[in-house]
């Protein structure tokens, strides 16, 4: 953890991942920039301020979705320091109530938005539902299944409401966030499966990178990590299923999820799916593959939800600036932020799971 | 200056009435953040624990409009007012050495007009640098300033200053590539500047507002010109054993106008260190980068005749790769822990000057400054990148591993060092300044550059600013 910490002297005083962080994008506010956080916690250390309201709302407000790292050629890792920060805040008992809340519903209901439901069956392929997917958004989780069954894979859904430990992590509950990501592996284990396909591109950045790197938990080597859009391409690719263009549904516009510059391999599989369904590549937003900017899915819409909602709109602002009327995406928690603000701006929200369900043959 | 609680609310509340409550803050912690920008010293200065002078409030505009409500504001009251674009400049420009209002412009950020026909862009002054790149770059364009602060600072920021990018020696410095401003002076009086710069219906005064860092006004919109992205872009390193006649070479070059983009010759001590450690190329010698783009065919053509007068000097070729790495990682050198960082003390003393003096310039700095401080087993590097017609600027930098742990005996040092390196570059012919601009640091030398020239400054200044608010204590003018 000291070492982590430390990664907030590196960043102090640098500015290079100014253009793409996105809380300081929409906030202009430098104290909300990667720089600006990391000279708070600096400055903490130092004695030159105090851990207070207004300090702790800085220290809240730093995303964890990535892009100060994407964009970082010596690979700082902010986030996990800035979660490690929060970490010793709430050992101080410092840590403001909407990170306790989060601590304390995970804790109860293993769900932060909604019930966890145990896995039944077993399979050698599961599908990794998680808490945004089976709470938020069911009809998601259903068009994967179907997608999958049509691609040829069976795949038993686990995780259903489980949360991954990712926002137990991000707002400094290691511990809590260790209990849950063993209960994740154990369900997948339960299963009997050998392959776990992600749904979300937050689980899929949380099994491979967050487990090890800021809990010390290694994603079992025997348990393949397969991400749902890539398996879906690929499966395309081979004509494992055809897809029937639907040109009602063009132009739409592509908005890449929250935590897709974690994952980018991801990128262009999901471009092909869009495309298959369109029957054209879809439109583009400005803040797109390693400059995407994450909507207010992070654990900001608890923290500091004033934030998490300039981030959503600043997707649709975007989106709006680049004359769109529909916008398409395959991750639930995006979409279901996305949904949430959309009306306002007079744009329609397309899940891609859910249409390429509809669409396959 | 605020004096008192009750005038501090009521010109909180006045300020809020122009700019909205939630864009602007008198929080401890904004004001610590606003407290520092790149410059080395206020930055020692808190990483020794030191609390540093604080801005009373940061306001956000939104538009000129409001900048110039905060403007007459703070003619009303008196208090200081500071221009912050993205507070990535090294010379302390945006302190606020006697507290007032940060002026944050990154509100004031939109894209005005992309002109696909006169290759114009007009863009907010608070943009940043490489969001409004990534949206000419959509159309085919670029804006030809490649500064290495471009992912931090804002356009505004590339003017105020006269900065310039790492391919200026092709397209120019950021002040040739602007066409027209909008300006608001200190009096909230706002103006835009004629539509071209080139023209004779009278004096060129939008430059005054180019280079005086805020002390004559904010910059709030500019119409820049833009390029279009090359083709071609050739790059290839050669070394030369020796300095002298590697600049030689790169004057030839220069002289005959083959027009590189990019020339960038490191001294030996920096090919030893900085090259070796970002590119891990262990070589001898002086390590010259060249850079030649546009249209494939002239390009390579311009590169074979400055190959023909490398070719004289007896330079090693090393071929594209170790061009292209350099290309590739030109801003690693800026990401920590590969930057220069605390606790070292460093600073870059970069100057300009013409050809016949640059060389001599050079060496009496570094004998200046390595002789002066030897105790202190200062390091000076530099490199020489930013190249003219008539002359070259050299990067020149110094290093010292283990400076006072004291915060006011490093204050002291750092600014030896800098009386020492300043004093040997004005009276070898040279700029205290090339691209970094004044701020404070280089405030005190104003007088002594400009000689009998400065009053001329000093009355300009008192007939814009006859109150003194605007930024106060840079660029040679006091409050």
């Amino acid at each position: 953890m000291d070492n982590l910490i430390a990664t907030t002297e590196n960043c102090r005083y640098c500015l290079m991942c100014r253009h793409v962080a996105p809380v300081g994008h929409v906030m202009h506010d430098e104290a909300l920039t990667p720089h600006g956080i990391a000279l708070v916690v600096a400055s903490q250390r130092r004695g030159l301020l105090q851990w207070n309201e207004e300090s702790l709302e800085i220290l809240y407000a730093e995303p964890d979705a990535g892009n100060c790292r994407a964009h970082c050629v010596t690979d700082q890792p902010l986030p996990a320091a800035i979660a490690a920060v929060r970490a010793q805040v709430v050992r101080d008992g410092l840590a403001p109530t909407a990170a306790h809340d989060i601590h304390d519903r995970l804790q109860e209901a293993r769900s932060l938005f909604g019930a966890f439901v145990p896995a039944k069956g077993e399979s050698e392929t599961v599908l990794f539902v998680g808490d945004e997917g089976h709470n938020l958004r069911p009809s998601t989780v259903e068009a994967a299944l179907n997608l999958l069954a049509a691609a040829g894979v069976q795949a038993v859904p686990v995780g259903i409401g489980l949360g991954s430990g990712y926002f137990a992590s991000s707002a400094g509950f290691p511990s809590l966030a260790k209990a849950l990501a063993n209960q994740c592996i154990e369900e997948v284990r339960a299963a009997g499966a050998r392959r776990v396909v992600v749904l979300s591109p937050k689980e899929l950045f949380t099994f491979r990178q967050l487990y090890p790197e800021r809990l010390g938990i290694d994603w079992p080597g025997d348990l393949e990590l397969v991400d749902l859009a890539s398996l879906l391409a690929r499966a395309w690719t081979d004509r494992e299923f055809e897809i029937l263009p639907d040109a009602s549904l063009a132009p739409a516009t592509y908005v890449d999820p929250t935590h897709a510059v974690r994952v980018p391999e991801r990128f262009d599989s999901a471009r092909a799916l869009c495309t298959a369904l369109l029957g054209q590549p879809p439109d583009e937003l400005f803040w797109r593959r390693d400059r995407a900017h994450p909507v207010g899915s992070t654990a900001l819409q608890f923290t500091r939800p004033d934030i998490a909602e300039r981030l959503t709109k600043g997707r649709l602002e975007d989106a709006v600036g680049r004359g769109a009327h529909a916008l398409i995406c395959e991750d639930p928690a995006t979409l279901h932020a996305l949904e949430k603000h959309a009306p306002s701006f007079n744009l329609e929200v397309i899940g891609l799971y859910e249409a390429l369900a509809d669409a396959i043959r | 200056m605020v004096q008192s609680g009750l005038q501090f609310e009521m010109i909180r509340s006045e300020l809020a009435e122009v700019v909205g409550d939630a864009n602007i803050s008198t929080t401890e912690t904004d004001r610590l953040v606003y407290a520092t920008d790149w410059f080395w010293l206020p930055q020692m200065w808190m990483d020794r624990g030191e609390q540093p002078r604080k801005p009373d409030y940061i306001v956000r505009p939104g538009s000129a409009e409001e900048v110039s409500a905060v403007l007459k504001i703070a003619n009303v009251y008196r208090i200081p007012v500071i221009p912050w674009g993205g507070g990535s400049g090294s010379q302390g420009g945006a302190l606020s050495v006697f507290g007032g209002i940060i002026l944050d412009m990154k509100r004031i950020n939109r894209i005005i007009e992309i002109d696909e026909q006169s290759l114009t862009v007009i863009a907010q002054a608070g943009i940043n640098g490489k969001q409004l790149e990534w949206a000419v770059n959509e159309k085919g364009l670029m804006l030809p300033h490649y500064p290495a602060s471009a992912n931090c600072a804002t356009l505004g920021g590339y003017l105020a200053p006269r900065g310039t990018g790492t391919i200026s020696t092709k397209y120019g410095k950021a002040e040739d590539l602007v066409l027209r401003m909008q300006v608001v002076l200190p009096d909230g009086h706002i103006l835009r500047t004629p539509v071209v710069p080139q023209h004779a219906a009278g004096p060129d005064f939008f430059r005054l507002f180019l280079g005086s860092e805020g002390t004559f006004g904010v910059i709030t919109e500019a119409t820049m010109q833009l390029d279009y992205l090359p083709q071609a872009r050739l790059l290839r390193a050669v070394l030369f054993d020796d300095l002298t006649q590697a600049i030689e070479a790169g004057r030839q070059i220069m002289t005959r106008r083959l027009d590189p983009f990019v020339i960038r010759l490191y001294d030996p001590r920096s090919t030893a260190s900085r090259i070796r450690k970002i590119l891990g190329y262990e070589l001898e010698g002086a390590y010259m980068v060249l850079g030649f783009d546009g249209d494939p065919d002239l390009a390579a053509l311009q590169e074979e005749k400055a190959m023909d007068i490398i070719g004289q000097f007896g330079a090693k070729d090393l071929g594209r790769e170790p061009g292209e790495a350099w290309w590739k990682h030109r801003y690693d050198f800026y990401y920590p822990p590969q930057s220069l960082k605390l606790p070292w003390m460093y600073g870059t003393t970069e100057t300009v000057t013409t050809y016949d003096k640059i060389e001599r310039l050079y060496y009496a700095e570094k004998k200046a400054v390595e002789e002066g401080f030897a105790d202190w087993d200062i390091d000076f590097i530099g490199h020489f990148s930013h190249w003219f017609h008539w002359g070259v600027m050299v990067y020149t930098r110094f290093i010292i591993k283990n400076p006072p742990e004291d915060a006011k005996e490093a204050v002291r040092l750092h600014n030896r060092v800098w009386n020492t390196a300043m004093t040997a570059v004005m009276e070898n012919g040279g700029m205290v300044n090339e691209h970094h601009g004044v701020g404070l640091k280089l405030s005190r030398y104003m007088q002594r550059q400009y000689g009998d020239a400065w009053p001329l400054l000093e009355r300009i200044k008192k007939a814009l600013d006859p109150n003194g608010i605007m930024n106060p204590g840079k660029v040679g003018f006091g409050f």
